[in-house]
């Protein structure tokens, strides 16, 4: 599904990325670990196409797609979906306007029909009672004014819409409750399925008790720099990241 | 010759040429209005004043301030000459295009400013309210007419304005009663068609609301085709104690037609004016919104939204004087300006030393999607009261890059997602609009303008 190899990238003349490699297959879930300024949060940013970072090597392909050769909202179209660190507000638009419209524009790149209003509303409030979000979110601007936990819920609630077949999530967890935790990871998970592939960035190891990964890896400075099950964040959680970081730089 | 030298005589050659230009617009005016009959000898003499005030005014030049933005060359280089007949050709299957969908209102149509029994559909109007044309006002019941038309825009009014006043044949009147109640909106259409000779009208509106009347008017500027023309508008606003008016301006006309309106204002106690202006229009396009208290704790409330692409200027000019106390105002305005848009947004509140308790606030922001676009903002606040509230504040500022990648990151392309944020943007004073139908028109208007607009 994803497969990046030997993955470089700079912001302004700082490198960041130095030699990335992952490999995540079909259906697969995998969590990636790291020091707060490892860059999760860049690498997330690199594979879905934000200005302001320069890939200097290697490639990374949705699909035998090339990523870097197309623009944000092709990867998107692509079945790529970016839950964010920091959900952007955006005064003015929307929420049901803007999800119509990323609705429609990925359909539309499928060959699929728009959904008539009735079909998208009927579909919005499923996803909405999944993720407790009440109706009156989409009547209000995107993210503008929301909550922490409403705007990371109205992230998952986005990916669920969307159905994209590679998701990031990029510390969704961080600023929830134990209780906005479980919604968003019961709404993860009822949206695991063989096709659906997911890579969840976290500094915790909490939303792992909650969304089992298959695959755990720590990033440091730029690179994976170990890779194992779901133990490893065990081992993570109670050793803290001191142990590899240093071990590996030694 | 020095270039100093040669640039004063062409300043000289020009205020020349403007004035020369002015007198024919006003002088042959001002003898049709004394020769049209006897019942209105006030009218006559206004308008010889302000034919006078015309020749006496100094010509606006690129020194005098309030016209520092806008050339006036361009505007006299087009050799505008006076529309005398009335156009009577068109039918209401001709306005079909211009119109909003949907808008249930009360319609008043006017033809190169003058007043269209023919295509006018004001329906039942409710008691004490009249609707027509000044000219036939002025015919049949001046005295209706005496001490609010030219009172309004009288002193102080700009030079413009003195020219419609020796100038104007026609126009809209709206009156209502005392307690006299609109409940349906009344659309006033300015539609314009361009003739053989670029033409200018000069119409004049008075809209009179008595004490605790209230009405909702949505005034429309449009035209038939890409027509080259020029409009010099005034609109007289009087409001009774206690009388409420909702107002939305609609200015969506031709790329090549220069729109001059003086609007003023007279409000008295307690009553309330909710002023939207929407400038989308035309090449050169001067707006003056000008207020004036006559009793306490009336409220103003003007808000704006113009765009500006490639050969256009919008120029809005605001004069609100807090003469007594208790009053206030408040000017929001927002500017897109993309290609090589350029927009004006002088506003000036005057707060005199007994106009205590005043609360005013203005605002202008402003969302430039080019590097050639260019905005000219400058607030001011003169304020000689010590007990007031007052504020204001402009902004000059580019589409966020993360909301654009956030969009982006939806599947959502570039150009809609620039679209979205300018909508966005401009979505608070749109919803100001009042009628559904209206809000969705204009939101489309503003939609295709920026489709079409560069990308930078
Ligand atoms: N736009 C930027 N400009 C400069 N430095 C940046 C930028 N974005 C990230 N960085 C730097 O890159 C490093 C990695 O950041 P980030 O990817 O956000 O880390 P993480 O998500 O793992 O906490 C940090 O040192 C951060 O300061
Ligand atoms: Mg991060």
């Amino acid at each position: 599904m994803l497969s990046v190899k030997g993955l470089k990238a700079t912001v302004g003349d700082k490198e960041i990325l130095r030699g990335l490699d992952l490999e995540v297959g079909p259906g697969e879930v995998h969590a990636i670990m790291g020091p707060n300024g490892s860059g999760k949060s860049t690498f997330a940013h690199v594979l879905s196409g934000r200005e302001g970072y320069e890939v200097t090597a290697g490639s990374a392909k949705l699909d035998g797609t090339d990523l870097f050769e197309l623009d944000p909202e092709e990867r998107a179209r692509l079945g790529l979906f970016l839950a964010f660190q920091y959900p952007v507000e955006l005064p003015g638009v929307n929420n049901m306007y803007f999800l119509k419209a990323a609705l429609n524009a990925i359909r539309k790149s499928r060959g699929e029909d728009e959904l008539d209003a009735v079909s998208f509303m009927r579909l919005m409030k499923e996803k909405l009672k999944v993720l407790h979000l009440d109706d009156s979110l989409l009547k209000r601007p995107v993210n503008f004014g929301f909550s922490g936990g409403e705007k990371k819920r109205n992230e998952i609630f986005q990916m669920a819409m969307l159905e994209p077949k590679l998701a990031i999530l990029d510390e969704t967890d961080s600023g929830l409750d134990i209780d906005a935790l479980r919604i968003v990871a019961d709404g993860v998970n009822a949206l695991r399925s063989p096709e659906r592939s997911m890579i969840v960035v976290t500094h915790y190891q909490r939303l792992l008790d909650y969304i089992e990964p298959d695959y755990v890896h720590v990033l440091a400075k730029g690179q994976i720099i170990r890779s194992g099950g779901k133990e490893l964040a065990l081992e993570l959680e109670e050793k803290g990241y001191g142990w590899i970081v240093d071990g590996e730089a030694a | 010759m020095s270039a100093a030298a040669n640039s004063s005589r062409q300043q000289t050659e020009a205020a020349e040429a403007f004035a020369g230009w002015l007198q024919g617009l006003s002088g042959g005016a001002a003898v049709d209005a004394t020769s049209s009959g006897t019942a209105q000898d006030w009218l006559a003499a206004e308008r010889q004043q302000a034919a006078e005030r015309v020749r006496a005014q100094a010509v606006p030049t690129g020194k005098s301030e309030s016209w520092r933005y806008t050339g006036l060359r361009s505007l006299i280089d087009q050799g505008f000459v006076q529309v005398d007949e009335s156009l009577t050709a068109l039918t209401p299957d001709d306005i079909e295009e211009i119109l909003v969908p949907g808008l249930d209102a009360h319609r008043a149509v006017l033809v190169n400013g003058r007043y269209s029994e023919a295509l006018s559909d004001l329906g039942t109007l409710p008691r004490g309210v009249r609707v027509g044309s000044l000219q036939r006002m002025i015919e049949s019941d001046p005295d209706a007419l005496q001490g609010v038309l030219t009172r309004i825009a009288g002193e102080g009014s700009h030079l413009f304005a003195s020219l419609n006043t020796a100038a104007m044949q026609d126009g809209l009147v709206l009156l209502l009663e005392r307690g006299a109640l609109l409940e349906r909106p009344i659309e006033v259409i300015h539609l314009s068609v361009g003739m053989e000779e670029p033409r200018v009208a000069q119409p004049r509106h008075l809209i009179s609301l008595g004490d605790g009347a209230q009405a909702q008017v949505i005034e429309r500027y449009v035209s038939l085709g890409d027509a080259l023309y020029c409009t010099n508008s005034v609109l007289e606003l009087s409001l009774g104690r206690d009388a409420l008016l909702k107002h939305a301006r609609v200015q969506q006309e031709s790329p090549n037609a220069f729109h001059i309106t003086g609007l003023y204002l007279s409000q008295d106690a307690n009553s309330h004016y909710a002023g939207v202006n929407i400038g989308l229009g035309g090449t050169w396009a001067r707006t003056d919104l000008v207020t004036r208290f006559s009793g306490e704790h009336a409220e103003c409330d003007l808000q704006g939204l113009y765009l500006a692409g490639d050969k256009q200027l919008i120029d809005y000019h605001m004069d609100v004087r807090h003469g007594l106390p208790n009053c206030s105002s408040r000017e929001r305005f927002k500017g897109i300006l993309y290609g090589k848009g350029r927009a004006v947004f002088d506003g000036l509140v005057y707060v005199a030393r007994d106009a205590q308790k005043t609360d005013a606030a203005m605002s202008n922001r402003n969302l430039i999607l080019s590097a050639n676009a260019e905005v000219d903002t400058k607030p001011q606040l003169e304020i000689y009261a010590d007990d007031v509230k007052c504020s204001h504040g402009t902004t000059v500022g580019q589409i966020e890059p993360e909301m654009l990648f956030y969009l982006r990151s939806r599947g959502i392309s570039a150009s809609l997602a620039r679209r979205m944020l300018c909508l966005g943007f401009a979505g608070e004073i749109i919803e100001a609009l009042g009628p559904e139908a209206l809000r969705d028109y204009v939101t489309e208007q503003v939609g295709e303008r920026l489709e079409r607009a560069p990308l930078d």
